[in-house]
C-alpha cells in the first residue's frame, strides 16, 4: 500500500498537476462553460415544447394555435444553436487572459476568424423539389452550435495565439502618448487582427482547393468524428471515468480536469440527441454530459451518495458520524469535497476501490440499461450539474433510474 | 482582512466560507471572507488581502502566486484535512499567519 501511495504521490500527481494547470485545457473548458446558463435556459423551453402529459399538445394547440411548438422553439435556437459562437468569444477570451493581453479583443478577434471559417451557405428546398440545395447569402445556424465546436476550439486558440505572439513581439501600431487609452488600445489590435484575419482566410481559399470545401468538414472528418466514437463508446467512456476518479484519489479536481478534454464531446453528443428530440426521433447517444451528471455522479464524483448516507446513519465511529452530517447536504447538490478530504479518500488505499469500482459498476450498468431501452436515454435537455440525485429522473424524460450504487453502502 | 477562497466552480469552497465567518464572529475578528471559482480569481483578487486554495484546484498554485505576486498579497493551499473537515478557525487561523508572515 506504501508503494501504491509513493506511485500516485510522485508520478500520477505531478503529472496530472501538468496536465492540469494546462492553460489551452483550462481555456477550453472554461470557455466552453460560458454556454452552459444559456444552455440551460434554452432547455426549459425545449421541455415546455415536449411536455410527455397526454392532451398537452391538443390543449397548446388550441390556445396557442397550430404553430406554437415551432414559437416555443425559437429560445432554443438562440442558446444551443449559437454554442459555437459562444465558444468561439469564451475561449479566446480566457486564454487571452492566461497570458495577460486583452482578452476583449482576443475573443471578438476569435469570433470574426471563426465566422471566416464558416461558408455563408444555408440549405434550401425550393417548391417541388426533393433535395435542397446551397444558397449563399445566410449564416448557417447549424454550423454555430455543437457541429461547429472543434472548429471554434482550434480557431479560437489559433487566433489568440497568433494574437498574443504578436503583442508579446511589440508589433503594433504606437500612438502617441496624448492619445487616451481606450483608442489607442483599439489600435493595438490591428496588425494581430489582420493576421488572424489573413491566415484564416488563407486556410479557407486552400481547404476550397481540396474536395473538403469547408474548414467544417475537414475538421469534423479528421477530428470530430474519430474523438466523437472514442468518447460515445463504453470503452471511451470508462476510461474518461477512471482517470478522473484517479485523479480525485490524487486530491486533485478530476471531473474538471477530466472535463477540459471530453466535454466537447460530451456537449457535442448531447446536443444530437437534443436536435433528434426535436424531431421526435430516436436518441443516437448514451453517453451525454447529463449522463455523467445526473446518472453516474450520484452525491459527486465517485457517487458518494449512499456513503455520505451511511456515515450519517450508519456510522459506529463518532468522527465519522460528524463527517456525515457535515457533508450529507452538499452530497444532496453534488458536492463531496467534504467527503474526498474529510474521510479521507485522498490517498486512502482502503476507499480507493469502492470510490472506483462503484462508478464504473454504474457506468457499465446504466450503458446496458439504456442500450437495452429499459432506461431512456438523456434527452439533449441540459441540467446543472447540482441537481439533486432524485430530479433528472422527471426532468429529461428518463422513466427509471438506473441501479444506484448500492456497492457503497456494503464498504 | 478580506479573504478570498477558490475551487473549481467556488462551491465546495463556499461551505467553508460560513464555517470561517461564524468563527471570526466568535473571535470578534472583522472581516470580509468570500469564495470564487477559479476563473473568476482574476476579477476579485484587487479586494483581497489572502488568497487561499482549495486542495482539489492546487495544481493553479503556481499560477496564482504570480498573480498574488504582482498584488502583493499571499496565495497559499488550504490543509487537506481543514478543508475536508470545514474547519473554518483553522483556516482563519492560517489566513492570519500568512498575513502575518508577510508583514
Amino acid at each position: 500500500m506504501g508503494k501504491l501511495n509513493d506511485f500516485l504521490e510522485n508520478s500520477v500527481m505531478p503529472l496530472a498537476g501538468r496536465i492540469a494547470a494546462q492553460r489551452h485545457l483550462q481555456a477550453l473548458r472554461d470557455g466552453i462553460v460560458l454556454t452552459m446558463p444559456l444552455i440551460i435556459i434554452g432547455s426549459v423551453f425545449l421541455i415546455l415544447s415536449n411536455l410527455p402529459i397526454p392532451g398537452y399538445d391538443a390543449f397548446m394547440a388550441e390556445h396557442f394555435g397550430g404553430q406554437w411548438a415551432e414559437k416555443l422553439s425559437y429560445p432554443v435556437g438562440v442558446t444551443f444553436d449559437i454554442m459555437a459562437l459562444i465558444a468561439a468569444f469564451g475561449i479566446a477570451y480566457r486564454l487571452a487572459e492566461k497570458y495577460a493581453v486583452d482578452a476583449l479583443s482576443a475573443g471578438v478577434i476569435s469570433v470574426a476568424a471563426f465566422l471566416l471559417a464558416t461558408p455563408f451557405k444555408v440549405p434550401f428546398t425550393p417548391q417541388g423539389a426533393k433535395e435542397a440545395i446551397l444558397v449563399d447569402g445566410g449564416i448557417p445556424t447549424s454550423l454555430l452550435g455543437s457541429k461547429g465546436l472543434f472548429v471554434a476550439m482550434l480557431v479560437a486558440i489559433l487566433s489568440t495565439e497568433i494574437y498574443r505572439w504578436i503583442i508579446q513581439k511589440e508589433i503594433f501600431i504606437k500612438l502617441p502618448d496624448g492619445v487616451p487609452p481606450s483608442v489607442s488600445k483599439s489600435f493595438v489590435a490591428l496588425i494581430p487582427g489582420f493576421a488572424v484575419i489573413t491566415v484564416i482566410w488563407l486556410a479557407r481559399l486552400l481547404v476550397e482547393q481540396t474536395h473538403f470545401e469547408s474548414l467544417h468538414n475537414i475538421v469534423g472528418d479528421l477530428l470530430g468524428k474519430p474523438l466523437g466514437i472514442l468518447g460515445g463508446s463504453l470503452g471511451g467512456s470508462l476510461v474518461a471515468e477512471l482517470i478522473k476518479l484517479l485523479l480525485w484519489v490524487c486530491g486533485l479536481h478530476g471531473a474538471s480536469i477530466v472535463g477540459g478534454v471530453m466535454a466537447p464531446i460530451w456537449y457535442g453528443a448531447m446536443d444530437a440527441n437534443r436536435v433528434a428530440f426535436q424531431h421526435h426521433e430516436a436518441l443516437p447517444n448514451i453517453f451525454t454530459q447529463q449522463f455523467f451528471d445526473n446518472f453516474i455522479n450520484v452525491g459527486g464524483s465517485g457517487a458518494t451518495f449512499a456513503l455520505a448516507l451511511a456515515m450519517l446513519l450508519r456510522s459506529r465511529s463518532k468522527q465519522m458520524k460528524q463527517l456525515g452530517r457535515l457533508a450529507i447536504g452538499p452530497a444532496i447538490f453534488n458536492i463531496n469535497e467534504p467527503i474526498i478530504f474529510g474521510m479521507p479518500i485522498v490517498l486512502n488505499p482502503a476507499m480507493l476501490i469502492p470510490f472506483i469500482v462503484a462508478p464504473i459498476l454504474t457506468v457499465i450498468s446504466t450503458y446496458i440499461g439504456m442500450k437495452t431501452g429499459l432506461v431512456a436515454r438523456p434527452a439533449g435537455i441540459a441540467v446543472p450539474w447540482t441537481m439533486p440525485p432524485s430530479f433528472p429522473d422527471i426532468w429529461p424524460r428518463v422513466e427509471k433510474y438506473p441501479v444506484p450504487s448500492c456497492s457503497w453502502s456494503i464498504s | 482582512m478580506n479573504i478570498l477562497l477558490c475551487c473549481s466552480a467556488g462551491m465546495s469552497t463556499s461551505l467553508l466560507v460560513t464555517k470561517m465567518l461564524k468563527s471570526a464572529e466568535e473571535q470578534g475578528i472583522e472581516c470580509k471572507i468570500w469564495a470564487v471559482p477559479a476563473d473568476a480569481v482574476r476579477n476579485h483578487i484587487d479586494e483581497a488581502d489572502v488568497l487561499l486554495l482549495g486542495p482539489q484546484v492546487r495544481y493553479l498554485l503556481k499560477q496564482l502566486k504570480k498573480l498574488g505576486e504582482e498584488k502583493g498579497i499571499p496565495v497559499d493551499v488550504i490543509n487537506t484535512v481543514h478543508y475536508g473537515t470545514c474547519n473554518g478557525s483553522e483556516v482563519l487561523k492560517f489566513a492570519q499567519q500568512l498575513l502575518a508572515n508577510r508583514r
